[in-house]
């Protein structure tokens, strides 16, 4: 599987145009982390996404459910009719993560929850003795809420290596710019500060991020980890790149058509 | 009933490894027991509440069973939304403990004070609601969540008036418990908690003999034997140390308008919170929940009879 990012894209933008759904800017900031991860990171034995033996994939952000829904489309845990059927009447998927869903881990929507619930995933596999991984990908805007922090302080307290943090850096969130809503400043140094191996990177360069994951991986200090990935709210859709009007516009047939222009432009 | 609780759950801890406790910086002394017995299974993770909910989520995914104590003002109260969504969404067995409910923390005022968490716990789906009145009932309560494979909200209230039962029970989960029987079979009394030994009080101080019944599990409920009792009854009364909204009075009362509908009094808490500092028994008198209060509001209720 190769997880393209313009067909992750493009799985993205069939569903919001099907649904007609919102919050397609910030699944299309995620596109090339999620990519790497599942490409090169995140182990599934016989790729079964509940399998006990799996890495821990946790999508703290929930917003940006349609860029996972798009590499479960490519793992084979969706399928066309999934994606075709988005929003309809009884359908399963929703606009925000669902944990009933297979290859979902938590229930998101409500910022905040899933970087704690990871930091538990992160505990209970060690003393199980267990190998495995864990990732929360949380968004910039997300780490406004409280029980990110406290995570945070209990991660590195508990010397937690087998977390790592990823942030979706884009800048933006609901209402607007981060800087001017709820000031972030540095994110690396908060999260060095807390005690956490961090590493800045291009979220959009994949080869940059694969680096950056198996380094702090392969770091010696006995740390959580976290990721901050610099990204653009909208990549990819030229009308659409840090134009936060995306967290809530649905696309017409005129505007989906363009999007996917742009996409097999770039 | 807290050395009921700390022996139940040094029992359980050193049967099974499994079982995790996290507390959020609150219970000092009376896990000395459990920290000494199974000190590799007691997390302190501070004071972060939110945060010990989340965590406990993930341990409960990776096969753990976390006992998860604090105050009932903080736990459920403060992690509601977390118990809703990380936990009770995907039925995770972990069992909640929220002491000092009620009044008990009289002196430090309305942020450690509780009357609201069985209403907003027993909303949420997947997750079952224990009131223990005494050790014996306590125990039970305990080992029945331990054994659930979803969530239990247990709720300590206060813990040093004395048992009510004589013997360890064995009743089934959502069973009422019939405390006293009385041979007027126009009036009941039921109770949870700490307000069991008050219902049991007032029932001997009467003119007329009625059944007294404590309620211990308080989701489920067994409905049955509660609609038997408002067949048999023309009057309830309903005792809890908790907001007449949505607690067992509430319940009952849902009860008994879809069966045999009949009058009940509430002796409960008003819409209001607590307005002076004082010991237990002064704060229980500011909300008419003290024997006498409630004496006089169940004689004027039973003049009607």
């Amino acid at each position: 599987m190769e997880f393209n990012p313009k067909k992750l894209r493009r799985t993205v933008l069939d569903m919001a145009y099907t649904g007609s759904t919102a919050h397609i800017g910030c699944a299309l900031s995620i596109i090339e982390i999620l990519s790497v991860l599942y490409k090169n990171y995140l182990h599934y034995p016989e790729n079964n996404p509940i399998s006990k033996y799996r890495d821990y994939f946790v999508l703290s952000k929930g917003h940006g459910v349609m860029a996972q829904y798009a590499c479960m489309l490519e793992l084979g845990w969706l399928n066309n009719n999934d994606i075709l059927n988005y929003f309809s009447d009884g359908s399963n998927l929703k606009g925000l993560s669902d944990s009933r869903i297979p290859g979902i881990e938590v229930t998101s929507g409500s910022l905040g929850h899933g970087f704690s619930v990871g930091v538990g995933l992160a505990m209970g596999l060690k003393l199980n003795g267990a190998e495995q991984k864990t990732y929360v990908l949380v968004g910039d805007g997300e780490i406004n809420e409280g029980p990110i922090w406290e995570g945070a302080l209990f991660a590195a307290h508990n010397n937690l290596d087998n977390f790592m943090a990823i942030v979706d850096e884009n800048g933006f969130q609901a209402m607007g710019e981060t800087q001017d809503i709820i000031g972030l400043g540095s994110i690396q140094s908060k999260f060095e500060s807390f005690g956490f191996d961090v590493i800045s990177v291009d979220g959009h360069d994949e080869a940059a991020i694969n680096k950056s994951i198996e380094k702090l991986w392969k770091s010696e200090e006995k740390k959580p980890k976290a990721l901050i990935a610099k990204t653009i709210k909208g990549k990819g859709v030229d009308f659409m790149e840090n134009d936060n009007s995306w967290h809530y516009t649905r696309l017409d047939k005129e505007s989906y058509q363009q999007a996917i222009l742009s996409i097999n432009r770039e | 009933m807290r050395q009921a609780f700390s022996d139940t759950l040094v029992e359980l801890g050193k049967k099974d490894q499994k079982v995790l406790l996290l507390t959020g910086d609150h219970g000092y002394a009376l896990f000395d027991d459990f920290r000494r017995e199974c000190p590799k299974q007691y997390i302190n993770v501070g004071i972060a509440e939110q945060n010990m909910v989340g965590l406990a989520a993930g341990l409960a995914r990776t096969g753990f069973k976390p006992v998860v104590y604090g105050l009932s003002a903080f736990v459920p109260i403060r992690v509601i939304e977390q118990i809703k969504l990380d936990v009770a969404h995907d039925k995770l067995p972990i069992i909640f403990i929220g002491d000092g409910a009620g009044f008990v923390y009289s002196h430090l005022g309305t942020s450690h004070q509780s009357t609201e968490d069985i209403a907003c716990s027993r909303s949420i789906p997947n997750l079952s609601v224990y009131s223990p009145a005494d050790r014996f009932e306590l125990e039970w309560c305990l080992h029945t969540a331990y054994k659930e494979k979803s969530a239990v909200y247990l709720r300590m209230g206060k813990s040093d008036i004395g048992d009510i039962h004589k013997l360890s029970l064995g009743m089934q989960s959502g069973d009422l418990i019939k405390v006293k029987t009385g041979v007027d079979s126009r009036v009941s009394f039921i109770a949870t908690g700490s307000m069991v030994k008050t219902a049991t009080d007032i029932s001997g101080k009467l003119s007329i003999d009625v059944d007294v019944w404590s309620v211990p599990f308080i989701k489920p409920i067994n409905h049955s034997i509660v609609e038997g009792i408002c067949r048999n009854n023309k009057f309830i009364v309903v005792f809890e140390e908790h907001s007449k909204y949505g607690g067992l009075g509430s319940l009952i009362a849902e009860i008994a308008s879809a069966s045999y509908p009949l009058k009940i009094l509430q002796i409960a808490v008003d819409d209001c919170f607590s307005q002076k500092c004082g010991t237990y028994e002064y704060l229980l008198k500011e909300h008419g929940l003290d024997f006498e209060s409630a004496y006089k509001k169940v004689c004027s209720f039973l003049q009607k009879l």
